[in-house]
């Protein structure tokens, strides 16, 4: 079995490439059009625009979840258009996600979550309990990998899936309005354990329409209306 | 290769957990598809038995041919020697009248003491031949008849055990009917275990959603339900084989004390060892494919 085998990604290629990207879910209406930007490693990106301007269309093309109707979309050296199936895999190993209803299995405890996530990279026990261990010590939820993920608080729950999207070591973290769900505290809590994810290397894209959020980390934010890049720049530092 | 033996690990830990998760429908399917092997293997057993009947009878299954008068002594001997060169003749015996008349009472049960008052021969010369062992068919019997028949000299043929034939007709009728319920209860059983995997492919579409998203191969996502599948199968054909087995010892006494008629030795046999393990695998088989039916009628996963 190949192991994450992809084009070489040449030295200075960005993780994250799109070039005049347009996605049509029906003729005539485009969720996302000639949308372009390109991504670096451990860059921490904010996604923005109403509900319905195409932020999670986006993201669904970075893990290969959906195909640019014309245009190039690149990630991690894969050329998302061109992806054939049997390769889709190789490249969501290297790409984490994370959800706005944090998508955790029950019938599984906190620790078998995390664990699945190298369970389908076949890494073998030992290292897996310890890099499970460690992960969930990052997100702060260790005494609890024993926990049912639903007897968590939602903060918890979300924390969880961070860890299960970074267990696998992933050079891209995308999360889809990972704090939609959580009342404020907690939201802010859970956006700076994403941002300290890329300030140890990983690209991170946040997708949000809480512009208060994306202000209160200034950083660089790509701002969608009805599909089209209608900025890319940091926002203002904003106290919030 | 360590990595093959995780994932392999992995794909074993997913389908017992799919299968605790699904315990009361895994349970029901066990049990349907082990009563179809069930009757399947009694089907096996029954014809397996009436095979063995035919054979051990066998050796009585000769066939009679009747000389014309003309034949003498020399020429019943050349034809003897012609009759046994016929593919699937064991041997051949050539019966002078006097032969005949001496064995009359032997054979019939009536006695030849009329004849002797007569005081003239009635019985025509024969040859007697015996068909040979393991390919006692009454096709077979059909095929030397009609071989002798074409020998010069001889008038008419006549086949020994007269049931025998009729039996043998029987036995391929069951055999038929057998092959046909046992297609019928294979499928029953493919759609059972088809049906059980659907729905615990349908009660897992979260967890193969989110699996795809963390880069499990289809290989990784499929393998449990295939394993699921297999499993039911053979537990299926255990079960099975555990209950006609129980069904057998009571059985047997019965059926053999009924059968007492037909040979000396009427001892019913069960499965053979490599019989019952091909019924087991024969159940894991069908889990297997089944499960694949199942999960090829998904296109989408
Ligand atoms: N699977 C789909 N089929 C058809 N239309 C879709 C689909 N997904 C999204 N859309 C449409 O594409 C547009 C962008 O949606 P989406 O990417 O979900 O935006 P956002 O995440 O910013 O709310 C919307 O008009 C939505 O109705
Ligand atoms: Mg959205």
């Amino acid at each position: 079995m190949a192991f994450g085998a992809a084009t070489p990604t040449p030295a200075r290629e960005p993780l994250v490439a799109l070039r005049h990207v347009s996605k049509s879910y029906r003729a005539g209406t485009y969720a996302l059009r000639d949308v372009s930007f390109e991504v670096g490693k451990g860059e921490l990106v904010f996604l923005t625009g109403a509900s319905g301007a195409g932020k999670t269309t986006l993201l669904r093309m970075l893990f290969a979840g959906e195909r640019p109707s014309t245009g190039e979309v690149r990630v991690l050296g894969h050329d998302v258009a061109r992806l054939r199936r049997r390769t889709i895999p190789a490249l969501r190993r290297r790409v984490g996600v994370v959800f706005q209803d944090f998508e955790l299995l029950p019938r599984m405890n906190v620790e078998e979550n995390v664990r699945l996530a190298l369970d389908v990279r076949g890494v073998p026990g030992r290292e897996a309990r310890a890099r499970v261990f460690s992960a969930l010590k990052q997100v702060g939820l260790h005494q609890w990998r024993h926990q049912d993920p639903r007897s968590l608080s939602g903060g918890e729950q979300q924390r969880v899936a961070i860890a299960r999207a970074l267990v696998g070591e992933p050079s891209l973290l995308l999360a889809d309005e990972p704090t939609g769900n959580l009342d404020p505290a907690l939201t802010i809590e859970i956006m700076d354990l994403i941002a300290s994810v890329a300030a140890r290397g990983t690209a991170v894209i946040v997708a949000t329409h809480d512009l208060a959020l994306v202000g209160r980390h200034g950083r660089r934010t790509l701002r969608l209306d009805a599909g089209r890049l209608a900025g890319d720049a940091a926002l203002e530092r904003v106290s919030v | 290769m360590r990595r093959a033996l995780a994932i392999a690990r992995y794909v074993l830990r997913a389908a017992a957990r799919g299968l605790r998760a699904s315990a009361a429908s895994a349970a029901i399917a066990v049990i349907a598809m082990a009563l179809a092997l069930l009757l399947a293997g009694a089907f096996g057993i029954a014809i397996g038995n009436m095979a063995g009947v035919v054979e051990r009878v066998g050796d009585r299954l000769t066939l009679s041919a009747y000389l014309t008068p003309e034949v003498d002594e020399a020429a019943r001997t050349a034809l003897a020697a012609r009759a046994a060169r016929i593919e699937g003749v064991q041997d051949v015996e050539a019966v002078s009248p006097e032969m005949a008349l001496a064995r009359f009472p032997e054979r019939t049960g009536v006695s030849a003491a009329p004849v002797e008052l007569v005081g003239e021969n009635p019985l025509p010369a024969s040859l007697e031949v015996r068909l040979r062992a393991g390919d006692r068919s009454p096709e077979q019997a059909e095929r030397v008849r009609l071989a002798l028949e074409g020998l010069p000299g001889v008038a008419e043929v006549s086949a020994g055990e007269d049931w025998v034939p009729g039996y043998t007709r029987a036995l391929d009728f069951v055999r038929g009917a057998g092959l046909a319920i046992g297609l019928v209860l294979a499928v029953a059983t493919l759609v059972i275990v088809a049906s059980t995997i659907r729905l615990a492919y349908a009660a897992r579409r979260d967890e193969l959603r989110i699996l795809a998203l963390m880069g499990a191969s289809r290989t990784t996502m499929r393998l449990p339900f295939l394993l699921e599948g297999l499993a039911q199968g053979a537990c299926a054909g255990v079960l099975a084989l555990l209950l006609l087995r129980l069904l057998f010892v009571l059985a047997r006494p019965a059926v053999e004390a009924s059968l007492a008629f037909l040979a000396d030795s009427a001892a019913v046999r069960f499965f053979s060892p490599a019989e019952a393990v091909a019924l087991v695998a024969g159940g894991a088989l069908l889990g297997l494919l089944g499960a694949a039916l199942s999960l090829a009628a998904d296109r989408r996963a």
